[in-house]
């Protein structure tokens, strides 16, 4: 049995292929302003990773992400919610809580034993506390995302940045930058802002071990330092991409599907 | 979700929904008939229908702006109020003969400062002092405002408001809740024949028109109704609670994606038909007063009532046989804010699984609303 996931994220494009629960191949792209194009291009890609010529192959396909109504060939679109969770539970099985932080929003689920999603929070009303907020001070401090999340791990004293909005924070940064403060407590203290900001939104739907992050965020290690720090327990990693979590969730859910067959829609 | 029904009366509670001067209300204007706007659905209905006038419940419906009102707010007041002074602003409710307002929230008592300001052209504008709690005291309270206002409201159109004509127009409006009700009943079923967005249709236009022709469209619409085919294709059956939600097109986004309205505490929904006046008193004054404060199901605007609004939503959540629940609260509305933690926790302690939704007043951010109502259908395993 081949299934694939696609996730079509306001960032970035992902793509994963599975055989009988197992990963045969992913890939990840920029996403375009076409929806439609980048999944079809990510899509391509991982097919040709896999040495499949074509998408027919696949018996089963679920779509997710902001442009999961815009997958062309997807059976079937389920929120990303599900899908990062079911992702995630799959890379760590004693995972209860999942912060899964993506380009525009960041959202916190909390699961039951089963992997079932039990409640969730959702920040996509601002971006605070999302890979644009970090991309715009990696632009502001001309530091790139990778020496971004260097810096926050050389910190020693995390400047107050006490602003929740991205667009204010970059002007207290930019004060900041300007008084002679260290470049590393600064963005320390941008982590421990965003942290923070993550932690009130654990704490509404409940803090329980093992807590993993998602996203393209979970990339950055003194993001991930920020909200052990802020949590008062270990973050853990996960054995593979935390970017193709959602991805991953999909083809699970389209496996699913197939072998319980509960197809929605014909391949 | 796809409409079933074709009535005519349909069609006009529909259209009543999308403008502020409907037909039916321009008839009624053209005819010599006054209209009297209100805020908020504390303010009685029944004194305006008894002096001979048509109240309307006022809504911001076709408000796409509001930038003339903003500097007469601050950044934390809602939308509504912002848009709704907007249109005031620039003219949109100049049909009105008057308008009614309470201190219902902070953001509806800045409308009515700014309203007497600088909206000259309204000669009419009274506001009315709404009690916090609702035992008997204030039940006394309210009915002094409310002769109040049946004295103010004499005087300025010339009219008499009589006990007599009082209990008609409180009868007329019973009336309006029975069949209202009605059709709430027909919700029960395990295929209901209306959708949550055609029903809040239905209860926006009874604030909107002559309360008289819309009980006579709105027997229409029961009738067709009755052993109609019924919704089946849903994921879910959902309860929506709240403030102001006067637009059908959320709960439609709600509905696209599978999970049916069948019930609500709204105050364009149950909150303002599932209980009526008592008719066997004998001040209709009192009357009103004691619906308005103690008897209706409660507001989060009143104090001390958090427990009976609990069970009211749990128990109504039951007989409508709910899957889930949905609390929708309009970003700075405090009234709300605070109530809909409270309701999840007792909500979760009975079993029933909750989404909370802060909105705008206009529907817009549809593709955010649609993610959380789907994985919210999602982990009921829908």
């Amino acid at each position: 049995m081949l299934v694939g996931g696609c996730d079509v994220g306001s960032a970035t494009g992902k793509a994963v292929i599975m055989r009988n629960h197992e990963i045969v191949s992913y890939e990840i792209i920029p996403s375009t302003t076409k929806p439609e194009v980048t999944a079809r291009t990510v899509m391509d890609m991982a097919l040709k990773k896999a040495s499949l010529s074509s998408i027919s192959g696949l018996d089963y396909i679920v779509g997710t992400g902001y442009g999961r109504l815009k997958v062309p060939f997807a059976n079937e679109n389920i929120s990303e919610i599900t899908c990062h969770a079911r992702g995630a539970q799959w890379l760590l099985p004693t995972v209860r809580t999942v912060v899964d932080i993506g380009g525009q929003d960041c959202k916190v689920m909390s699961l039951g034993e089963n992997g079932k999603v039990l409640e969730f929070v959702m920040n996509d009303r601002c971006a605070a506390g999302t890979g644009r907020f970090f991309e715009a001070m990696a632009r502001v401090l001309d530091c790139g995302l990778q020496g971004l999340s260097e810096l926050a791990l050389q910190g020693k004293n995390p400047a107050t940045i006490s602003s929740q909005c991205s667009v204010f924070a970059e002007s207290e940064v930019i004060t900041l930058v300007n008084e002679g403060v260290d470049l590393a407590d600064i963005v320390a203290g941008l982590h421990a802002s965003i942290a923070s900001r993550l932690n009130s939104m654990v704490r509404k739907v409940g803090l329980v071990e093992d807590v993993v992050l998602t996203g393209g965020c979970a990339k950055n290690d003194g993001l991930a330092k920020a909200l052990e720090d802020k949590l008062s327990v270990t973050v853990k990693k996960l054995s593979l991409d935390p970017q193709i979590a959602g991805a991953i969730g999909a083809a699970l859910i389209a496996g699913e599907r197939v072998s319980k067959q509960t197809m929605k829609s014909p391949a | 979700m796809e409409t079933k029904i074709k009535s005519k009366a349909f069609e006009q509670f529909s259209e009543a929904t999308k403008t502020l001067l409907n037909p039916v209300l321009q008839n009624w204007k053209n005819q010599g008939g006054k209209i009297v706007g209100y805020f908020c659905s504390t303010v009685p209905e029944e004194l305006i229908t008894a002096a001979g006038l048509t109240p309307i419940r006022m809504r911001a419906t076709g408000s796409t702006s509001t930038e003339r009102s903003d500097a007469f707010f601050s950044s934390i007041n809602c939308s509504f109020a912002r848009h709704c002074f907007n249109l005031a602003l620039t003219g949109e409710f100049k049909f009105l003969d008057g308008v009614v307002c309470v201190n219902s929230c902070d953001h509806v008592r800045r409308i009515y400062d700014n309203w007497i300001r600088f909206v000259p052209d309204t000669q009419f504008v009274e506001v009315m002092s709404l009690p916090r709690k609702t035992e008997a005291t204030q039940v006394a309270w309210y009915r002094d405002e409310i002769n109040l206002l049946r004295g103010k409201l004499e005087k300025h159109f010339g009219v008499k408001i009589t006990d007599k004509t009082l209990w008609k127009a409180i009868k007329l409006h019973n009336e309006t809740r029975r069949l209202q009700k009605k059709l709430y009943e027909l919700r029960k079923q395990d295929r209901p024949p209306i959708t949550g967005a055609e029903t809040l249709a239905v209860m926006v236009a009874g604030t909107a028109m002559p309360k008289e022709q819309y009980n006579n469209m709105l027997r229409e619409l029961l009738d067709e109704l009755k052993g109609a085919k019924g919704h089946s294709s849903h994921r879910a059956r959902l309860m929506i609670v709240g403030g102001i939600l006067d637009d059908p097109e959320y709960v439609q986004v709600i509905e696209d994606q599978g999970g049916l309205v069948v019930t609500d505490s709204l105050c364009f929904g149950t909150r303002i038909m599932w209980v009526q006046v008592d008719e066997s008193l004998s001040d209709p004054a009192e009357a009103l007063a004691k619906y308005y404060v103690a008897d209706r199901p409660s507001c989060p605007r009143f104090y001390g009532e958090h427990d009976n609004r609990a069970k009211y939503i749990i128990d109504m959540c039951r007989e409508f046989k709910c899957d889930g629940f949905i609390g929708e609260r309009m970003m700075f509305c405090d009234i709300w804010a605070v109530e809909h933690y409270m309701l999840g926790q007792d909500l979760k302690a009975a079993g029933i699984p909750m989404l909370k939704l802060d909105r705008e007043y206009n529907t817009s951010a549809i593709g955010q609303l649609r993610t959380r109502v789907q994985a919210f259908l999602e982990t009921m395993g829908r």
